[in-house]
């Protein structure tokens, strides 16, 4: 859809349900074109385009909120939807926080989230970067003589924002990422090892002969894997284990779930929750960060926000609606997409790394090193934490026998407060991400 | 383009409309609650039937176009969804919210290589155009027949006289305010209730290069309630979940305020609990949602492109035992109201009972149309995808481990140091290597042959062969979960059910803290 177009309906949409009856109403139409290219074996598996069109529209009567979304931007189906949404309206429950921004950042400074190289690239070119990283894979090793496939994605979004104070906003981002995930085979064992890489712009992508070959070392790390028995240990989680871990744990720090007593933190601004090696922030202003934008799903401009300033909390993240509850600033962290309601989500979030070395796996003498976490084990509830993790054998500060087939296990609240280290290596490739860091001991739960 | 209303969707809408009236003279309330635009031909009244923007001859030419570079296979997948969800939480309807996406994919298949692209607008231009798109994928052009598309209609595999998604949005709101009334009158301990419905009415229709052109229309609820419970700074969630391919009548069945209360009693229980333990013992685990396990260490490698690929553990091992001789695999598309239900898959295939393990010897994997082709092998009705915007996946419907002849309470026998899974969480899997794993969110020592004290949530591991080898035990109790199950593959979703009866393990990894 043309840009003007889009802006033209954005705005034409929220006066239809302002004229229907809204109090106030918000627009928000996003438009989305993603190209996937997947190699398998030198062959194409799959190419597929898309183009997305759609649309959410937020109104409010009486402190009353509901909401619509559709792809179908015909006018008579519109007029008939935002109909219908108004008498839907009726049935919820005022609440004072609803109630729109009435303000729009102030214009930011390129925050670089959009690569008009990414935007030109075809199926074929996509196809050329998938096949140098699986070429790459298939020469690292013998045991290497298969992929489970090679993938690459281009993205290109576009935001149009409209309500009833803020005439309209804008932007566009992009993004780019290749991955391989080789199966390295060993008599009947195979073992598959994933590496992905995705960023804002094409040039910042790493190469992909080193995608494919660092692929290629989780996979072959991975061969001979077992169980070992139960300990309670010093547990390394390795940057990108780390990162899936916090992810797990921002729904604790949602103002929301701390409002409704849904989160262990829930009643703790101000405490001891974390060792003091430990920061964490959600910074939605970072250069060319995966999740930067302008301004959040309402609106709201986009914040660096410290939640936890070495183990101290200092606040939560918010939506409009729950800064409104909590009397608090709003953080920007209204993220949605245009088929559903702005809830507290991340932008770019992370546990900050050390500012001088700090030796994380050099000086455990005998512990368990996780590359990676898997299952529905975090519990922000009630606090506690169980996952099956891969990995190796830690002795004597040196990577050992490969393990898997165990769980590790502890207390959420017991576990911050037990992170004696962390590391150097804080790498963006997602938009929640850590260093290493080290647990001083958890309880390792070992396999049958 | 006229369209062939001889036989159209819009005829059969009307009678079950008058069928409706008719049977529902004997259920007054039901009758005052249904929503009056389910009577009109379009979904929920708004914009038009799928058939009148794509009839037979539109389809037959989008195809056509699909396949004008060459290619094995074509089709056309256009859907719309009404979609009503309500938010219920701390007792204040929260938000409230109909959504309307509707779009169509063209797929274009050439042996092992896909082509897809997809319109979110209906029109026939730009179908035609993600059609072109589509067939880019074949690099060297071949020859194209001519497409006659016939119309079929979908056997449904169970009736449903008001679907639940037709009734008034007062109906719905008055169920989910008697689910909070009955969480928070449970125990003094609750302290937050969330209630999160969301309803759909989902029209498909599917057109193929075979010949097939079929519209089918498919309902579903799901409604979950969480309470948290907390005392003395110890806090603890439960879980209900009702809904399912459901009709009015189902509420007559199931009570809200029992399935409510039980949630909240779940929380309160739940803060007792102590840390669960740590390693391989015994394992038993509870009848219905357990059957998350067989979903996880078996359901996915039995799906045919990780066959095909070979990149599954189970790829080539048909006709070879890979479980317990006590365990027989079903994946069923026609289990009763299952949330995994359907009349045809996302491809047009007719969804069927497909027998994948028996007496513990692979006999079925899970089929879609390429895999199946590729593989020499019929589709099993297994094609699915989670919206327009994707191309369909072999996926599962409803999986269970079926029945056995153990009393369920016999399963306990001998055990002295054992873990009772009494409901579990989510799970996932690794279908290269067979680690898999599920959480328990409300587990129990087995001491002594009995169940005893209860422990807080944990993950089990395990290894799919290995696991399934170790069942010493299947219960007369099979119970398949129709309310909650959702499953994630390669980006896609889809509801699904899962169940077993009681199940022993000799042993599994147990992820507890207590060494």
């Amino acid at each position: 859809m043309p840009r003007q177009l889009a802006n033209d309906l954005a705005d034409k949409i929220r006066v239809q349900a302002e004229r229907s009856g809204a109090q106030e109403a918000e627009t928000y139409l996003e438009t989305n074109t993603t190209t996937e290219v997947r190699i398998r074996q030198g062959q194409i598996e799959l190419v597929s385009q898309s183009a997305v069109q759609g649309l959410g529209l937020r109104v409010f009567r009486d402190r009353r909120m509901g909401f619509l979304y559709t792809t179908d931007l015909r006018d008579t189906v519109l007029t008939e939807l935002v109909n219908r949404t108004l008498n839907l309206t009726n049935m919820a429950t005022p609440r004072e926080e609803n109630k729109l921004s009435e303000y729009l950042s102030s214009s930011q400074s390129d925050l670089e989230i959009y690569d008009p190289i990414v935007a030109q690239q075809r199926p074929e070119d996509l196809v050329r970067l998938a096949r140098a990283a699986e070429e790459s894979a298939f020469a690292q090793d013998k045991r290497i003589q298969t992929t489970r496939d090679v993938r690459c994605v281009t993205s290109v979004y576009e935001v149009f924002f409209s309500n009833t104070y803020i005439a309209r906003g804008t932007y566009r981002a992009t993004s780019v990422s290749l991955s391989a995930t080789p199966i390295a085979t060993q008599g009947t064992q195979r073992r598959e090892g994933t590496y992905i890489d995705r960023k804002r712009f094409l040039s910042d992508l790493a190469r992909p002969e080193q995608i494919g070959s660092r692929a290629v070392e989780r996979a072959l790390a991975r061969l001979g894997a077992g169980p070992i028995p139960s300990a309670r240990v010093p547990v390394v989680f390795s940057a990108e284990a780390a990162g899936v871990f916090l992810q797990g744990l921002f729904p604790a720090l949602s103002a929301l779930n701390a409002i409704e007593q849904r989160s262990f933190l829930a009643g703790k601004i101000g405490q001891v929750i974390a060792s003091p090696n430990v920061t964490i922030i959600d910074d939605g202003t970072m250069r060319r960060g995966l999740g930067t934008r302008y301004f959040d799903g309402e609106g709201v401009q986009t914040h660096r926000t410290v939640l936890v300033d070495r183990g101290v909390l200092r606040q939560y993240l918010h939506t409009a609606a729950t800064a409104r509850r909590m009397n608090a600033t709003p953080t920007g962290n209204g993220i949605r997409s245009y088929d559903s309601l702005p809830t507290v989500g991340p932008t770019n979030f992370y546990i900050d790394a050390v500012s001088k070395t700090h030796p994380v796996t050099e000086d455990v003498v005998q512990g368990l090193y996780v590359t990676g976490l898997a299952g529905f084990g975090v519990d922000i509830v009630s606090g506690v934490y169980s996952q099956q993790v891969d990995g190796r054998w830690i002795e004597k500060g040196v990577l050992g026998k490969p393990v898997e087939g165990v769980t590790v296990a502890g207390k959420l609240d017991e576990m911050l407060l037990g992170i004696d280290a962390v590391g150097r290596d804080l790498d963006f490739r997602n938009n929640v991400v850590s260093p290493t860091i080290r647990f001083k001991e958890l309880t390792v739960g070992g396999g049958a | 383009m006229p369209p062939d209303r001889s036989m159209s969707r819009r005829d059969f809408l009307r009678q079950g409309a008058l069928l409706t009236g008719a049977l529902a003279a004997g259920l007054p309330e039901a009758l005052s609650l249904l929503h009056p635009k389910a009577a009109e031909g379009a979904i929920m009244g708004i914009g038009q039937e799928l058939r009148d923007v794509l009839n037979e001859e539109t389809v037959n030419r989008i195809l056509q176009e699909a396949l004008a570079r060459g290619g094995d296979a074509a089709d056309l997948f256009a859907e719309q969804r009404f979609r009503t969800s309500f938010v219920l939480d701390a007792g204040k309807i929260d938000s409230v919210t109909y959504g309307y996406p509707r779009g169509a994919g063209v797929r274009v298949v050439l042996r092992n290589q896909t082509g897809y692209a997809f319109s979110d607008e209906l029109t026939y231009n730009s179908i035609l155009d993600a059609a072109r798109i589509a067939s880019s994928i074949v690099e060297t052009p071949g020859r194209a027949n001519p497409i006659d598309v016939t119309r079929r209609s979908p056997a449904s595999p169970f009736a449903l006289v008001n679907p639940e998604p037709l009734l008034l949005e007062t109906a719905k709101l008055d169920v989910l305010q008697r689910m909070d009334t009955a969480a928070r009158a449970a125990d003094p301990r609750i302290v937050s209730v969330r209630i999160e419905y969301v309803d759909e009415v989902r029209e498909v229709l599917i057109g193929t290069s075979e010949g097939i052109y079929i519209i089918d229309r498919q309902y579903l609820t799901s409604i979950a309630c969480t309470p948290v419970a907390q005392a003395s700074g110890k806090r603890a969630s439960g879980l209900a979940t009702l809904g399912g391919r459901v009709d009015a009548e189902y509420f007559a069945r199931v009570s809200p305020e029992d399935a409510a209360k039980a949630a909240a009693l779940q929380a309160v229980r739940l803060l007792d609990a102590g840390p669960a333990p740590a390693g391989p013992m015994p394992v038993v685990v509870a009848p219905g949602w357990g059957g998350v396990l067989v979903h996880e260490s078996l359901g996915h490698a039995l799906e045919a492109d990780g066959i095909r690929r070979g990149t599954s553990l189970l790829s080539g091992l048909q006709g070879t035992r890979i479980a317990s001789p006590l365990v027989r695999v079903v994946d069923d598309a026609r289990w009763p109201n299952g949330r995994g239900s359907y009349a045809m898959d996302d491809e047009g295939t007719p969804g069927q009972r497909t027998v994948a393990v028996d007496g513990g010897v692979l006999q079925s994997y899970l089929l879609d149309k390429q895999n199946g082709w590729l593989l020499a092998q019929r589709s099993t009705g297994n094609g699915r995808r989670q919206s327009y915007r994707n191309w369909p996946l072999p996926r599962m419907s409803n999986t269970y481990i079926d029945n056995g002849t153990s009393d369920p309470a016999s399963l306990l026998n001998g055990i002295t140091k054992g873990f009772y899974a009494a409901e579990l969480g989510g799970g996932s899997v690794e279908t290269t290597s067979g680690n898999f794993n599920f959480a328990v969110r409300e587990g129990y020592w087995i001491e002594n042959g009995r169940v005893t004290r209860p422990v807080r949530g944990a993950v089990l591991v395990g290894n799919s062969l290995e696991t399934m080898q170790r069942i010493e035990g299947i219960g007369n109790d099979l119970k398949v979960e129709t309310t909650r199950g959702t499953c994630g593959k390669d980006g896609q979703q889809v509801p699904v059910g899962v169940g077993q009866p009681t199940v022993r393990f000799s042993s599994i990894a147990v992820g507890g803290s207590s060494i």
